[in-house]
């Protein structure tokens, strides 16, 4: 099966403002299979969120080549069918929802692409219904908590019924209640809908929960597989200065202490088994 | 403090009046507002009185709420009132000391040009009582609508609006937060003239203006991210329709209309 988005030598290169060429991205090669959920962490800096903007075509790569559904992101005849493919939820929840009302907000982008005017209404329910914010449909987006906020904006690219939802860092600005909101709604839509996830995070226990982890520095992937794999390596995490989940941080000093321990333990609960064992 | 600002003034309501098409109440104010200048005579005062004060009552709204939207324009309606009574020209002279001289004519034309201004705001009220603010830029929108040919932005119009009725509570709560943050550094915002007041604010707007600027540049990115692309080919979740009850309203500001010009070109 053809992968959902690929990425082949993908690099993007700015001048800054004291005209230095950067490059963001370096020949990066990623496959993007659909329905999986993919947790992309790394340093600031990295590149993560620079990658983000190029799977819907807000950046256009400068070499290499950005596939989305078979679609370049540099032909202009597919933009609009890629951001109906790939939507994007970012940072700062009060800075992307639109309307003044929650359900007018929601039906922003299906205005935008000219979905006629009955079949907004049930999309719009539908979606809301999705995140869990039927109940808000009324309501004034700044009268709501971040996570609800959040779910407001996921709804907003639910309703448009993407293949794949990226989010750059969407629970930064959130409380803990609020993460764990946001968490959820990811792995309830990912499925009920098998709606493909990016998930930028700085949060090792939301990228623990993925089905793949990939690791950036310096706009190059350097190390990705499933979090057990990725999060038992605690010593090179360290080096690119992320930290590994306490209870990998533990289990690797304790092999070091001479105890032998099974590799992959990333939670607290795999820990607390093998030790009881 | 400041998050006790509302926006507008909508007064949520079922009544015939909260129910018409905003298309309907806007067109209707401005033709009201043309029917009080053709008012001259008593009779016609009388008729407009007697029909806005049947709209307040129609549109169920607290009669003190609509009577206290004219307190910030007081200071207006009671100068034009007196200078009008003072400077007014007419030969039956009522009241006169040294240079101050009030005519007959004078008064009778302070009160109807006073009365013209308060039955002006009164209507007006009613229309952004009724209306919420999200209804009646859809309204804007719609009429403005004919006049894209001759390069009228009313799409652009109305999502400026909608943009800035989304973003003012929120920057509200910013400013709030920045006075906050200021104070805290030793800033004194309440002593001083009114220039040294003035150049208080500085460290408030700064920050705001520049976060505003960061917030439009994440929004415009975000709105493209969601495929908006202008107003071209957009659909509308809420579609505005006409319904009979807009048309009753649009024969009733007709005959209305009709009224006034016959009490003034043939007055009873």
């Amino acid at each position: 099966m053809q992968p959902l988005i690929e990425l082949q030598d993908l690099t993007h290169a700015y001048t800054d403002a004291e005209n230095n060429q950067v490059l963001a991205l370096q020949k990066l090669n990623l496959q993007i299979e659909q329905g999986e959920f993919l947790a992309v962490i790394g340093a600031n800096g990295c590149g993560k969120s620079t990658l983000a903007k190029h799977l819907n075509a807000l950046l256009l790569p400068t070499g290499g080549k950005c596939l989305v559904n078979g679609m370049d992101t540099q032909d202009e005849s597919h933009l609009w069918d890629i951001r109906q493919t790939v939507g994007m939820v970012f940072q700062n929840p009060d800075n992307q929802i639109v309307a003044a009302v929650v359900e007018e907000d929601v039906a922003f982008g299906l205005e935008n692409i000219g979905v006629p005017h009955a079949e907004i209404r049930p999309r719009v329910e539908t979606a809301l219904k999705a995140v869990d914010m039927s109940a808000y449909a009324l309501h004034a987006p700044h009268l709501l908590s971040g996570g609800q906020k959040q779910r407001v904006a996921i709804a907003g690219v639910v309703a448009l019924e993407p293949r794949c939802i990226v989010m750059d860092e969407p629970t930064a600005m959130l409380d803990p209640l609020g993460r764990k909101e946001i968490m959820a709604t990811v792995k309830k839509l990912q499925r009920e809908k098998q709606i493909t996830f990016v998930y930028i995070t700085h949060y090792m226990n939301e990228a623990m929960q993925a089905d793949r982890v990939i690791v950036m520095d310096h706009g190059q992937i350097v190390m990705q597989g499933k979090p057990a794999e990725v999060f038992s390596r605690v010593a090179e995490l360290q080096t690119l200065h992320l930290e590994a989940p306490l209870a990998a941080t533990v289990a690797a000093d304790l092999r070091h202490a001479g105890l032998s321990l099974p590799r992959d333990i990333i939670t607290n609960e795999e820990l607390a088994a093998a030790l009881c064992r | 403090m400041l998050s006790d600002i509302t926006l507008g003034q909508y007064y949520p309501g079922n009544s015939v009046i909260h129910h018409l098409d905003p298309r309907t109440k806007i067109l209707g104010t401005l033709l009201f507002i043309i029917a009080i200048f053709m008012a001259t005579n008593t009779a016609g005062y009388i008729f407009l009185c007697v029909f806005v004060m049947a709209v307040i009552l129609a549109s169920r709204l607290p009669v003190g709420m609509v009577f206290r939207s004219l307190k910030p324009l007081a200071f207006i309606i009671i100068l034009t009132m007196a200078l009008h009574f003072f400077m007014g020209e007419g030969e039956q002279v009522l009241f006169e000391w040294k240079f101050l001289r009030i005519t007959q004519e004078g008064l009778a034309m302070g009160i109807k040009m006073s009365l013209r201004l308060v039955l002006l705001l009164l209507i007006s009220s009613v229309l952004t009582f009724t209306t919420s603010p999200i209804v009646l830029t859809d309204g804007i929108e719609s009429l403005l609508n004919p006049f894209k040919r001759i390069g009228v932005p009313a799409h652009e119009l109305a999502m400026m609006m909608t943009i800035a009725l989304r973003f003012i509570p929120t920057l509200i709560e910013e400013t709030d937060r920045i006075i906050k943050a200021q104070t805290a550094r030793g800033a004194d915002f309440s002593s001083g003239n009114l220039l040294q007041k003035a150049k208080n604010m500085l460290p408030v707007l700064i920050p705001l203006f520049i976060s505003a600027f960061r917030r439009a540049d994440e929004l415009a990115i975000a709105m493209e991210a969601r495929c908006y692309r202008g107003g071209e080919g957009r659909t509308r979740m809420h579609e505005l329709a006409y319904t009979k009850v807009d048309v009753g309203a649009f024969v009733l500001i007709v005959v209305v209309m009709a009224i006034m010009a016959a009490l003034r070109w043939w007055p009873l």
